[in-house]
């Protein structure tokens, strides 16, 4: 066995220690997860965004553009001072700035044009054959956003859509915590196949 | 001192219905969802040799559901003889998408710089899709190993999406959506999906919709996608586990209820 599996073997059996209960064996492996999380990500930050896309084409590649991102960046620094803190503004003000300038036209097409547009389906297939889906659609769309809307009191016809509503969030809600339970039972048999093969030799 | 709990006979239960299940090792048959189909006809329609962007969107956590599902679509575009050109929008995912894509080239004796390439982690990834649009090389002025990216058989014809036949998004959280939310939508790239079990909700809109070309999810898909492929691997092998495992938590649940109710009822008698 070698070294790697036998640290990555030994790590997975002290997270499980944790459904026993919360133990020094479990907060140590937790403690180097996160510390060798964040020294790795401190690398990768450095090589391949600092060095790579700023101090080499700065200073090797003579790229003198890049004095602005660069200044902008060391502006942030000046949060841990008091004197200094107002300075940060300006890189954050671009920042907030620039993203939401590129993020709001994209998420008003993406998320609410295209999906506004989506709702409205022909009621036949393409060989002609009824298909109420789109009209599932439009009824749950219709009566979920009726749920949402909280001017009017929920009572009589509207109060009834309402509660159609609540049917609709309700699959939505069952339906992605099934998913989410199939995803953790994944990660859980993923680390047992890995303990019960590479580990413990038990299976092939 | 501590002693069992219920939930502690709860844990051991799914631990000891898990590893059963895995030692029994029985395949089991299934039924191919519309959604793998789906994305295994994109893959296995596109032209011989077409350049794809695989994006590793995940980070280290998610390694257990995402290795099936990455190994296996990978798979299948090295038997296609597809191009692919890897990148990584989470820094956690940049090692581990360098190590799926070289083991599963390695199956098929494709050769880095000609067959597939690795162009690592960008940060920002907004900022990262929207650059490759214009320019893949400005974005990745060198691959992963720090060698230029004009100097590959492969990187010097692909200049932006343009020449590329679709995008992957392998991906554990909503990094999928800037792929479409900005390479879809403002480039006209085919985005294309395979995410975990816990992100099939979140996604399947943008499918409805046509945002989103083709998608498979979690374990299952993975295991769905060996079977298109007739290959044994991880999707498979858990299989029998995972429906098992959902299983034990349906008694569960159906015990906890009976329980209940007869503790109501018996309440009430007194």
């Amino acid at each position: 066995m070698d070294a790697g599996t036998l640290i990555a073997g030994i790590l997975t059996l002290a997270i499980l220690t944790f459904l026993y209960r919360d133990n020094p064996i479990y907060k140590m492996a937790e403690y180097l997860l996160i510390g060798v999380s964040i020294g790795y990500i401190l690398v990768v930050a450095w090589t391949n965004t600092l060095m790579a896309i700023l101090f080499e084409p700065l200073f090797s590649g003579r790229n003198f553009w890049l004095i602005i991102p660069f200044a902008l960046g060391l502006l942030m620094w000046g949060r841990f001072h008091d004197k200094t803190s107002s300075l940060s503004r300006i890189p954050i003000a671009f920042m907030i700035g620039s993203g939401a300038g590129v993020a709001i036209p994209a998420m008003l097409y993406g998320r609410t044009l295209k999906q506004m547009s989506a709702t409205v389906m022909p009621l036949t297939d393409a060989s002609g054959v009824p298909d109420i889906s789109g009209l599932v659609v439009i009824v749950g769309l219709i009566s979920t956003l009726a749920y949402f809307y909280f001017g009017r009191e929920h009572k009589g016809t509207f109060g009834k859509a309402a509660t159609i509503g609540t049917f609709f969030l309700m699959i939505f809600f069952g339906t992605t915590f099934g998913y989410t339970v199939m995803s953790r039972m994944s990660t859980l048999i993923g680390r047992m196949e890995f303990l019960l093969t590479d580990f413990f030799k038990l299976t092939n | 001192m501590k002693t069992f709990e219920a939930r502690h006979w709860t844990f051991l239960g799914l631990l000891v219905v898990v590893a059963g299940a895995m030692i029994l090792n029985i395949k089991l048959d299934m039924r191919v969802s519309p959604y793998t189909q789906r994305l295994y006809d994109c893959i296995d329609s596109l032209p011989d040799g077409s350049v794809l962007i695989v994006s590793f969107d995940h980070e280290a956590s998610s390694l257990p559901e995402i290795r099936p599902i990455a190994q296996s679509v990978l798979r299948h575009t090295f038997k296609k003889g597809h191009k692919l050109i890897g990148v990584s929008l989470l820094a956690e995912g940049t090692l581990i998408g360098y190590r799926l894509m070289q083991e599963t080239a390695r199956e098929y004796g494709r050769v880095y710089g000609v067959d597939y390439v690795y162009l690592g982690f960008r940060p920002q990834y907004i900022a990262a899709i929207l650059a490759m649009g214009e320019s893949i090389g400005t974005t990745y002025p060198l691959d992963y190993l720090g060698r230029p990216y004009g100097q590959f058989e492969l990187t010097r014809s692909v200049k932006n999406y343009d020449d590329v036949a679709a995008v992957l998004s392998i991906a554990d959280g909503s990094l999928t959506t800037h792929w479409i939310e900005y390479g879809q939508a403002r480039y006209g790239v085919r985005v294309l999906g395979a995410v975990t079990a816990a992100m099939v909700t979140t996604y399947d809109p943008y499918l409805s919709s046509g945002q989103m070309y083709a998608m498979m999810g979690g374990l299952r898909g993975a295991a769905e996608y060996e079977k298109l492929l007739a290959v044994s691997g991880g999707g498979a092998r858990g299989m029998l586990a995972q429906s098992s495992a959902h299983l034990y938590i349906i008694l569960l649940i159906a015990l906890g209820n009976i329980l209940y109710f007869a503790s109501r009822k018996k309440g009430r008698g007194a």
